[in-house]
């Protein structure tokens, strides 16, 4: 249902009477980072898909969460066989709006997403800083937030509970090209 | 001649270093060798984009997290990060099979030129509005 939600909303950006103010990407980086007693685990992901209509501020962020990439190939396999559940559910999408987007034109913005994040078949309201940035005809998006791993039914048997954080910090680099 | 009691200690440490071993090679264990790892399937760019575009659904349950061969026309050669990125398009398409190569692999990379076809071996992730693969290498 969701895809089909993000599929709408992407058909519709795409054909906007106009195409000026779209940016998207298909490589976006996402990484998330868990800091516990026994030991520290990072996942990269640079394949993320993101969309951004600079004239109205929406914005939908969608990843495979197989596309993260742990150092450790038993992290990988836990991550997704048992935490995310990845067969099960395969994306995460967080689509949302930019505050103040009008201020873009300063070419340096500090400003604020708010929207909701889909993962593990749980949603969330989510706000969070960004920095906006334009660099030739990049828009690039970055910054970071926290997400408590119990808000989406992720349940970490007692056994690892050293090993894995209940707060999860997760960053975002979004390097956005105009579009088409 | 040991006492019992002396190989009861002995057996138990014994399977200590076992159990110990064992779980520090998991632990450790490396990923997949795409070289080396027979591919669970084999198909062109058009026809695994066709499978998830008709059933997403079953497409990930077949595709996802499996090492695929995948044969297509190259529509598109870029960078990322310093590791090359293939874009599979088959004519008429929309989509298409996003292949993220192995840093090993840039300089093969380098004599590609857009329009050849190739075949890649990698790990299918899902589809977003393509087919991603990664950690991909090239198939002669």
């Amino acid at each position: 249902m969701r895809g089909f939600y993000f599929i709408i909303i992407y058909l519709w950006m795409l054909n906007g009477l106009t195409a000026q103010g779209k940016y998207l990407t298909k490589e976006g980086y996402v990484s998330f980072f868990s800091h516990a007693i026994v030991e520290d685990i990072k996942a990269d992901n640079n394949q993320v898909l993101s969309i951004v209509d600079t004239q109205t501020g929406e914005i939908v962020v969608q990843l495979l969460m197989r596309s993260f990439m742990f150092e450790k190939a038993l992290m990988q396999e836990h991550f997704n066989e048992s935490y995310v559940e990845s067969y099960k559910y395969p994306k995460a999408t967080f689509s949302g709006v930019i505050k103040n987007i009008d201020g873009l034109d300063d070419l340096n913005l500090e400003t604020e997403i708010v929207g909701t994040l889909a993962l593990h078949g749980r949603e969330k309201e989510i706000s969070t800083k960004v920095a906006i940035r334009k660099k030739g005809d990049l828009l690039i998006l970055s910054g970071d937030f926290s997400v408590e791993v119990a808000d989406f039914d992720i349940k970490i048997p007692a056994i690892v509970e050293n090993n894995i954080a209940k707060t999860i910090k997760v960053s975002f680099d979004l390097h956005h090209k105009p579009y088409p | 001649m040991l006492g019992k009691k002396a190989y009861w200690i002995l057996s138990i440490i014994f399977i200590g270093i076992i159990a110990i071993a064992l779980s520090f090679y998991m632990y450790n264990k490396p990923h997949i060798n795409i070289q080396k790892t027979e591919a669970a399937y084999r198909l062109s760019a058009q026809e695994l984009i066709g499978e998830f575009k008709n059933d997403e659904l079953e497409a990930n349950t077949k595709f996802s997290d499996q090492l695929l061969v995948v044969e297509g026309q190259i529509h598109e050669i870029s960078t990322l990060k310093g590791n090359k990125v293939l874009a599979l398009k088959p004519a008429n398409s929309a989509s298409s099979v996003i292949c993220h190569m192995l840093p090993e692999e840039s300089e093969k990379v380098l004599q590609l030129k857009e329009g050849q076809t190739i075949t890649i071996k990698g790990v299918c992730t899902g589809y977003l509005l393509d087919v991603i693969m990664v950690r991909c290498m090239l198939v002669q």
